[in-house]
């Protein structure tokens, strides 16, 4: 074992004093060998060149020098003066208490605290977590570089034996608190957790900035293929292995804690396990935390996420159905089953290295992720799909529902109607209908947040009728309910609401509106 | 949508030239609202405008509210395809609405 010679600097040390420093340190250190040498600054206040130079002379003698809890002040000099890149020099950090704070999110490798109204601490699991803390503060700057809606610390604390980085959260709530609170947001939230995952895998990751995940995930299914048939196991690497490496981000441990809201926006947390990677590396992980971890003991999902297995579940499906955009049951379970590959795989050699295999929960846990496994390798023949193109086919648009927004469906509408040919009189009553009732979702159905709304524009075969489709997942309302305007009225006793409904009607041949499934969706038909 | 302004005496006229819609209703809004002082007549020109919606409906009527109390309103050269949307909403009952003359 090595032993450390520790040593406490304090006061000041400037020309006055250095030379007889200088000497009480060499007389404290003459029975030391090779051993490394431990400068304590927390006492120090200040330290002139003088006090420098005295520093240089003992570390070439003993070269294995650090100097620890140095104060701001005092680690500014030795930064500026190109001491922090000779020797190993650490700050002092303020230490940062959690007892009594709320916990609001936790990751991979640590938990999130609020520790005052103003500010949260990541406080990790590894005692030795410096340079993940770098880590991580690395790839959150990256994130944001990249147009990823993230929070960055600005300091670095010790809570207890451990370290923790400090950000900056106002009225952030996760969104896991969201679902427990406010259960009727639960459509609003997988809206904005596709909206947000939608953005991270749409980003192009420069060369080498960011893990392959693709090599991490061949070790989920190296060490999972073990535990199974020498002819399951094979077809489980091969799987993996016919992967295409892809250079989108993916976040690598994307859950409903990882996402919050603060002051109207969306941002994403936990940053640490960024990589680049194809989507399925991705929603494996997903199905995990809303599924798999919790699929043998359905608690599981309570003590992480507070919300139960059963909201978790809707969660899901709700999920995969909007980000593979489309209600068809065969796509859904299709890319369900690579999911839950990627994740049973993980989970196995996750439990195995880390669980505790004594327990018969355990055992029983592996067991039924084992023969879920087994029974999906049957019926899978890639992990390969597709994402969704923004418009899965031209006859749908799925657009954010503002005002601003209005000329882009215009546009939409209009390309529809051109490649059939009607006239400029029933192309601006078409064009009526799809402003009011556009405008209307983008006014109300949200408000006062915003959300997606979805419109399809078909034309039937012989180009004789347009059907348009509108789909918010809004509050519930019929405008069709809403009662027509007095037009028998003098101009000054008029009222203006309700005129875009009423225009509309005038405008189409048939107009219909039902609430299905937490969805608005008015059908409009117009003959051409 | 361009909104074009001509001021005479206390005669004002404004042409628009476009598609008066939800984006753009506010605009005509604005520049209506600021310049209707001392007016004693309001000429609305539509020889130029293509479609109108509720929004722009709207900006109409509240002008008309307006100029009520201080003069005449006018809404002049109304195309067939926008004359077709003041017939629907019977604006046409209300407000001073001319057609477009045709082979003028």
């Amino acid at each position: 074992m090595i032993r450390t010679m520790n040593i406490e600097l304090k006061g000041r040390i400037d020309s006055g004093n250095a030379p007889k420093i200088e000497e009480e340190l060499l007389e404290q250190l003459k029975d030391n060998g090779k051993e490394p040498v431990i400068l304590d600054a927390a006492e120090l206040n200040y330290i002139s060149s003088a006090g420098l130079r005295v520093i240089l002379r003992i570390k070439k003698t003993y070269t294995d020098l650090s100097i620890i809890n140095v104060n701001s002040d005092v680690y500014e000099t030795f930064e500026m003066t190109g001491f922090t890149e000779m020797m190993h020099i650490e700050k002092a950090y303020k230490v940062v208490s959690i007892e009594g704070c709320e916990e609001v999110g936790r990751g991979a490798n640590g938990t999130i605290y609020r520790i005052d109204k103003d500010n949260v601490v990541k406080v990790y699991n590894n005692a030795d977590a410096l340079e993940d803390i770098q880590h991580e503060r690395e790839v959150a700057k990256l994130a944001l570089i990249l147009g990823i809606p993230t929070a960055i610390s600005y300091d670095v604390v010790r809570v207890g034996e451990s370290y923790g980085s400090v950000f900056e959260f106002l009225n952030a709530q996760s969104f896991a608190k969201i679902m427990v609170n406010e259960p009727d947001k639960l459509d609003w939230c997988v809206q904005e957790f596709v909206k947000m995952l939608k953005i991270i895998h749409s980003t192009v990751v420069p060369e080498g900035k960011l893990p392959d995940m693709k090599e991490t995930a061949l070790k989920w299914a190296q060490r999972t293929s073990e535990e199974l048939p020498a002819q399951a196991g094979e077809k489980l690497i091969r799987l993996f292995e016919e992967v295409p490496r892809d250079n989108h981000m993916i976040h690598g441990d994307y859950h409903t804690k990882n996402l919050v809201f603060q002051n109207d926006e969306v941002l994403l947390i936990d940053m640490d396990t960024l990589a680049v990677g194809h989507p399925v590396f991705e929603l494996g992980p997903i199905y995990n935390a809303l599924q798999g971890f919790s699929e043998y003991d359905h608690d599981v999902i309570i003590d992480f996420q507070g919300y139960n297995y059963d909201t978790a579940t809707t969660f899901w499906k709700k999920f995969l159905a909007l980000y593979l955009k489309t209600t068809d049951e065969k796509i859904i379970r299709d890319v369900e089953n690579k999911a839950r590959i990627v994740g049973y795989s993980r989970l196995i050699r996750r439990t195995l290295r880390k669980g505790d295999l004594t327990l018969e929960k355990t055992q029983k846990e592996i067991a039924l992720w084992k023969e879920r496994l087994l029974e999906l390798l049957e019926v899978t023949d890639t992990l390969i799909f597709d994402e969704p193109a923004d418009e899965i086919n031209n006859n749908e648009l799925e657009i954010e529902a503002k005002a601003e927004n209005l000329n882009t469906v215009l546009d939409f509408v209009d390309k529809k109607l051109e490649a059939v040919g009607c006239s400029p009189r029933t192309q601006m009553q078409v064009d009526l209908a799809v402003e009011e009732i556009f405008i209307n979702i983008a006014h109300y159905a949200y408000a006062p947040g915003i959300g997606n709304a979805i419109i399809r524009a078909d034309i039937n075969d012989n180009n004789s009728q347009l059907k348009l489709t509108f789909i918010d997942r809004g509050m519930p309302y019929d405008p069709l309910k809403r009662e027509d305007p007095d037009l028998t009225l003098p101009a000054d006793e008029r009222d203006i609401g309700g005129l875009g409904i009423f225009m509309t009607k005038k405008s189409v041949d048939d107009i219909s509106y039902e609430y299905r499934d937490g969805c608005n969706i008015l059908v409009v038909k117009k003959n051409l | 949508m361009n909104i074009e302004k001509i001021l005479n005496g206390t005669e004002l006229t404004i042409a628009l030239d476009g598609r008066l819609d939800a984006n753009t209703a506010d605009e005509l809004e604005t520049e209506i609202v600021n310049s209707l002082e001392g007016i004693t007549g309001l000429i609305i020109d539509l020889d130029k405008l293509e479609y109108v919606s509720s929004a722009g409906l709207r900006v109409f009527l509240l002008t008309y509210k307006k100029m009520v109390k201080q003069g005449e309103m006018k809404i002049v050269n109304v195309n067939e395809d926008v004359m077709s949307i003041f017939e629907m909403t019977e604006f046409t009952d209300i407000l001073d609405i001319n057609k477009k003359e045709e082979n003028k």
